[in-house]
């Protein structure tokens, strides 16, 4: 294929992957029973958890970050960006037992730009949710020290973490086609979060969880924002936030990928 | 029809030879199926539910692959050559699968990028074929306010975007009433006259028969007959005529007198069947055989034998049964 046809095809890709994910954002945004779950609820559980347990701040080795919801609202876009995935992947299971995957795989586009489109449009919801809960945070008196350049770096935080969700959701409902079975993965959501330092520091998990926070990806993601958020090295790596969440996404990307490319073979 | 410029001879835009496809667990959907489809014409594929015409459709479409033989859409080979297949063929398949939560116009813009067409000129296309299939005034009501017919439209515009040779519709009309049947049909001719090559599955023997140039009948995988409507009707045997009389009780005196015409037989709702060659050529003779008689007719008809007779012909069972489990 000469340079030219290369380019020209990336282009097509580009806009195949762009017309899908503006899909994606259209009808996530569209569906009520999408809405509920990825916004309300981690905006309501924030709520209970900035309220109700905000006394931890005066366990010893809590982090200084001013009020308790600053520290927490990471772990609220978390799970904000996790449930964006799950519901990436719900759509994706009711596309294939509804037949318009079939639609989108009788298209001359390439398979990955149809996992790419989904995963895109993913992240911009999770662009949206971080804007969302990052500003009732501020609003319920939260002080970013790391100022804009901080806010810039969790919402981008945020759209790879809800990428990496998206690509995992995509796996599982590219592999098994089904849409029962992708909607009751909602339990192992808040498993994956809760194996996160997501609404407590690392050093106060008791030592199970905190073993398996070490090998949890998430934990380095929300770390990440946290570190960004209060210009704070101490309160978690920004770059190790980044190098998780551009491995996540490789790596579960790839992995819906292999299962597309299974699906279409079988 | 095309014809090749120097053969004379129809080119093939479809050719299929030995298909087939086995399923994890056994199951032979398309058992050694041999078709070609010229360019230019309708193609009937016929068959109950589970016979193998969905699964020959998705394995066309690219959808599938196929477990054995060969098969070039358009001239591309559908497993090497996938990718050229797709920008080639138009594809509504069963049931018009389509997002609830989109609109027409939506739809329509959405398929347009897919196939590579860039936004301002898929736009105009949207609207174009709207216009098409009627439903402007629609455009931008989500689809889960669409009827039946109204999806079936939609769906097919979407596989017109890219203003395909080869379209491939997996029964089209099923579900829908008779006046939208009629409707797409309409367009499916116009299509056609327009130069569209058209792949089309159907339970409904009445659709091939209107539709078709050419049938294929497949049941529990293999393809049993294929030809015209008319080809295929022969294979039932001798055409049959009507008679209906006046005064029932001279049934007796006519069956004998028009044996020497064909092979007669009574019919459960009364009046006579007279099975011959000669066809409509044979009405005069009859009728004048039974005015020496003085036996008054009442009417006669030409009965020409449908698929469903060609299909029970072939396969020892009405196309209405359920033959397969695989829902192929």
């Amino acid at each position: 294929m000469s340079s030219f046809a290369i380019e020209r095809d990336l282009a097509t890709q580009g806009r195949v992957i762009a017309a899908l994910a503006e899909r994606a954002l259209r009808v996530q945004l569209r569906r009520a029973q999408f809405l509920l779950p990825s916004f309300l609820l981690p905006l309501l559980l924030l709520a209970v958890i900035a309220s109700g347990t905000s006394a931890a701040q005066q366990l010893p080795g809590f982090p200084s970050t001013g009020s308790y919801v600053g520290f927490v609202v990471s772990g609220t876009i978390m799970q904000g960006t996790l449930l964006a995935g799950l519901m990436a992947g719900i759509a994706i299971a009711g596309d294939i037992e509804g037949g318009f995957f079939d639609r989108l795989l009788s298209a001359p586009v390439h398979r990955a730009s149809i996992v790419l489109g989904r995963v895109l449009g993913t992240a911009l919801i999770g662009v949206a949710q971080a804007v969302l809960f990052l500003s009732v945070a501020l609003a319920l008196g939260a002080d970013f020290k790391g100022g804009v350049v901080g806010v810039v770096l969790t919402i981008t935080l945020a759209a790879l973490s809800a990428s990496a969700a998206a690509g995992l959701g995509a796996t599982i409902a590219l592999r098994t086609g089904s849409l029962s079975l992708m909607q009751n993965l909602f339990p192992f959501v808040f498993v994956l979060l809760f194996t996160a330092p997501a609404f407590f520091p690392r050093a106060l998990l008791n030592p199970v969880l905190e073993t398996i926070s070490v090998a949890n990806p998430l934990s380095y993601v929300v770390e990440g924002m946290r570190g960004a958020l209060f210009d704070s090295a101490a309160l978690g790596s920004v770059w190790a936030g980044f190098a998780a969440g551009i491995g996540s996404v490789i790596l579960t990307c790839t992995l819906a990928v292999w299962a597309m490319r299974s699906r279409v073979r079988s | 029809m095309q014809r090749d410029d120097k053969t004379g001879r129809a080119e093939a835009t479809i050719e299929v030879e030995g298909l087939e496809r086995i399923y994890p667990g056994g199951l032979r959907a398309v058992d050694g199926v041999d078709l070609a489809v010229s360019a230019g014409e309708i193609y009937g594929f016929l068959g109950p539910n589970g016979a193998g015409k969905s699964t020959t459709v998705r394995i066309l479409t690219t959808l599938l692959r196929p477990t054995g033989g060969h098969a070039r859409v358009a001239g591309y080979d559908v497993v090497k050559q996938a990718s050229q297949v797709r920008r080639s063929i138009g594809v509504a398949l069963q049931e018009a699968a389509l997002d609830p939560l989109m609109t027409g116009r939506e739809l329509l813009q959405l398929q347009g990028a897919l196939h590579g067409i860039r936004r301002a000129e898929s736009k105009l296309r949207a609207e174009e074929l709207l216009e098409r299939v009627d439903l402007v005034a629609a455009a931008d009501r989500l689809l889960n306010t669409y009827s039946g017919g109204m999806r079936r439209r939609l769906d097919l515009a979407m596989a017109l975007v890219h203003r395909p040779s080869v379209l491939f519709l997996d029964e089209p009309t099923t579900g829908l009433d008779p006046v939208s049947r009629s409707s797409l049909w309409t367009e499916l001719r116009k299509l056609n006259d327009e130069g569209t090559t058209i792949f089309l599955t159907t339970q409904y023997l009445e659709e091939a028969e209107q539709l078709a140039d050419r049938v294929g009948i497949i049941d529990q995988g293999k393809l049993v007959a294929e030809g015209t409507p008319q080809e295929l009707g022969r294979l039932v045997g001798e055409p049959g005529l009507y008679v209906k009389l006046i005064d029932e009780s001279k049934s007796d005196d006519a069956r004998q007198l028009l044996a020497v015409h064909g092979a007669v037989s009574d019919r459960a709702e009364g009046g006579l069947t007279i099975r011959t060659a000669l066809g409509a050529r044979a009405i005069a003779p009859i009728v004048r055989t039974l005015d020496e008689a003085e036996i008054e007719v009442d009417a006669v008809e030409v009965e020409e034998p449908t698929l469903d007779d060609v299909f029970l012909a072939v396969t020892g069972h009405r196309a209405e049964g359920d033959s397969g489990e695989d829902g192929a």
